[in-house]
């Protein structure tokens, strides 16, 4: 039973990994909000599997605002902003594909160095999982800094904030309920005001290619 | 009605009142202001209540110790300069009533989201509001609406949002470490169940945590390399936000770090924490002092000089007793210091109506009282006597050598004449000089002053002594963070 549990969560959190990393090579506001939304529902996945083996009941409804606010909601606002902002021609990232990926790859593995006192003070079976959530993490940190495009920028965030979820789910089992509803609230506001920032950078500059922003170089 | 009703209620009310009423009415300010009184009032009160021994706790939820309480005072000290002097009571200030009232709704849920952040025992709820004062106030940064305010908050809200996420992090490493120890808790995020079970927990865990937690709450704090987006947002935002955001935004993002310290440093033991805490309190002091010198703007030169006061609090943190009871005092000096330096800021912007320090001169026959206080807040945020800011960097630097860092406090000392020389440069442009044409002279609405000058009365009683209750409250803090 545990080694089924073992290998589905790492299968899970190895998909989520997997879109964020898509992140890097595919191009195209649409594909990474296809993106995200497969890993907000791979993210509720793996809350469902860790609610029905460890039998965290909380975990069910973790699973079910996950899809509602990630899957559902923030996708479709995320889509209604890419649709006015269609016509803006695709920008290069500061750093390029492969060098971009290979920096992935050894972020990746630097998750894994730093995460091994964390695997090794933990006998759950989701232990495995965890520095795949952190190189999430860390992978997510990096497209918000290498990106031009505000859009862009607040998708890696929104992954960011999944890839810190994931690492709550498999190292504890989940925060307590209420502190996840107050994160939940906050993701949502946040997510929010900047949407109303991306219009307001776009009504302001006409562009949301944040190089554009360069008034207060210093 | 428990010890924190008068603390956190008024500055809600206030938000709803302006929400409420519409079209925004000039008396909506008055009424702010006078709740925001009542908050200061819930601040004294927790501050008695912890002088005498009592630790104020309401259900798991909050509890306020000495620490809780400086942070309190602060809070809703600067909150209520902001009520009486922000946007919207006075008759001639540069805002309509739909950005007075934007202004009243914010700024009170920013109030709220930082005084509930400094009372609650639960760190995960402390993470919860201190990621709704990146929310609430970015909102107002972009009051007048313009290229570079809509950049700066574009910056703050992604930057700030960023670390803060990656704090969360950190609070879910330490909640791991917490649950792998102990079995899952409902009350294993508050922060006295943390600390009584620190030196159980696993110490490389815990190493890593803090590491989350120090970069996260240190981009909110203004560290470098973390600070790219305090200058942008704090010389953009109306000059009542800019107080608010400098005098204590920053402070609650160290009262973050402070309180995880107090955790970390039982669990790993003396040198991993105060080393990294000292690292980049020091790269912050250097990038700040030295950015000084560059600075054409009077706005962006205050924001640079509160990064180079977050590392030095920051410092202050790794010396031991002696040293959290000078970085505290710091604190409490910054945030009434830049507070107010803002505040006057704002009024020598309305009436230059440019932001360049070379475009300000004669600033002392200009407008005699607030140029003189101007000039007096600025000695005292480079740290001269008789200003408060010389006793807690001299109780810094006596901290650092009684804990056996003369290195430190030699980088310390040298930043700090560095940063001292490049704002006296500045600051005389402004004050002599000619009137610019087209600049009238004479103070207008004088009673704002009343209030500053206060801060600055205070600046100076801190510079003389540091008052019985005051020093047993810092004493007590010093207690808490390093036992």
């Amino acid at each position: 039973m545990d080694t089924l549990f073992a290998q589905l969560v790492v299968l899970e959190s190895s998909l989520a990994l997997l879109f964020g990393l898509g992140m890097l090579w595919r191009r195209g506001v649409p594909a990474y909000i296809s993106a995200f939304l497969w890993q907000s529902l791979v993210l509720a996945a793996v809350a469902a599997t860790v609610g029905y083996f460890g039998r965290e009941r909380e975990l069910y409804l973790v699973a079910a605002l996950l899809v509602v606010v990630k899957a559902l909601a923030i996708p479709w606002l995320l889509r209604d902003m890419e649709r006015r902002f269609a016509s803006e021609r695709e920008l290069a990232p500061y750093v390029n594909t492969a060098t971009s990926l290979v920096l992935a790859g050894l972020l990746v593995l630097f998750a894994y160095a730093i995460m091994r006192p964390v695997v090794a003070a933990s006998q759950l079976p989701t232990r495995t999982g965890l520095p795949l959530a952190m190189g999430l993490v860390l992978v997510s940190l990096f497209v918000v800094m290498s990106r031009k495009k505000a859009l862009t920028q607040v998708v890696g965030f929104l992954m960011l904030e999944n890839g810190i979820a994931l690492l709550a789910i498999l190292g504890t089992y989940g925060i307590p309920l209420i502190v996840e509803l107050g994160v939940f609230l906050d993701a949502l506001m946040g997510f929010l005001v900047m949407q109303i920032f991306v219009y307001r950078i776009h009504e302001t500059f006409d562009t949301i290619d944040v190089d554009q922003l360069d008034r207060l170089r210093h | 009605m428990n010890a924190f009703t008068l603390l956190l209620v008024p500055s809600l009310a206030s938000a709803l009142l302006a929400l409420l009423v519409r079209p925004y009415r000039r008396v909506v300010g008055w009424v702010n202001g006078v709740l925001s009184l009542v908050a200061v009032g819930g601040a004294i009160d927790l501050w008695a209540r912890v002088l005498s021994g009592e630790v104020p706790v309401a259900g798991d939820l909050l509890r306020a110790d000495a620490l809780s309480a400086l942070l309190a005072l602060c809070v809703s000290g600067v909150a209520a300069l902001a009520a009486w002097l922000g946007p919207g009571v006075g008759a001639d200030d540069d805002y309509d009533p739909a950005q007075a009232r934007t202004f009243r709704i914010f700024a009170n849920l920013f109030a709220a989201t930082m005084l509930f952040a400094v009372t609650t025992d639960n760190v995960g709820f402390m993470w919860v509001a201190i990621e709704a004062t990146t929310i609430t106030s970015a909102m107002l940064i972009p009051l007048h609406a313009s290229r570079a305010s809509v950049e700066a908050s574009w910056k703050y809200i992604l930057i700030g949002s960023v670390g803060i996420a990656l704090a969360f992090a950190g609070t879910v490493i330490a909640y791991f470490d917490f649950v792998s120890l102990a079995g899952r808790d409902r009350l294993a995020l508050n922060w006295t169940v943390l600390r009584d079970a620190a030196p159980a927990l696993n110490p490389q865990v815990m190493q890593l945590a803090f590491v989350f937690i120090l970069v996260g709450y240190g981009t909110k704090a203004g560290l470098a390399p973390m600070h790219t987006w305090l200058p942008d947002a704090h010389s953009e935002a109306p000059a009542a936000l800019s107080a608010m955001m400098s005098g204590v935004l920053l402070a609650v993002a160290m009262y973050a770090v402070v309180r995880w310290q107090a955790v970390a440093q039982v669990t790993i033991g003396p040198g991993f924490a105060e080393d990294f805490i000292v690292l980049l309190g020091l790269l912050s002091l250097a990038i700040g002092a030295l950015s000084l010198w560059s600075q054409r703007n009077y706005k962006r030169l205050l924001a640079y000089s509160s990064i180079e006061h977050t590392g030095l609090i920051c410092i202050g943190l790794a010396l031991g007793p002696l040293g959290v009871f000078a970085a505290m005092l710091h604190l409490l000096n910054h945030s009434v210091a830049k507070s107010m330096m803002f505040l006057l800021a704002g009024r020598v912007l309305h009436r230059y109506r440019t932001a360049e320090i070379g475009g300000v001169s004669g600033l002392l026959r200009v407008m005699p009282w607030t140029g003189g206080l101007f000039a007096a807040g600025m000695l005292a945020v480079i740290g001269l006597p008789p200003f408060g800011m010389f006793v807690s960097e001299f109780a810094l630097v006596r901290a650092g050598f009684a804990a056996g860092r003369p290195v430190v406090i030699g980088l310390v000392l040298a930043l700090l004449a560095i940063g001292f020389v490049g704002v006296i440069a500045h600051l005389n442009r402004m004050l002599y000089g000619p009137v610019p044409t087209g600049v009238a002279v004479g103070e207008g609405s004088g009673w704002a002053l009343v209030p500053l000058a206060c801060c600055a009365v205070f600046l100076m009683v801190l510079g003389l002594t540091v008052p019985a209750p005051i020093d047993g409250l810092l004493v007590r803090i010093a207690e808490i963070v390093a036992p």
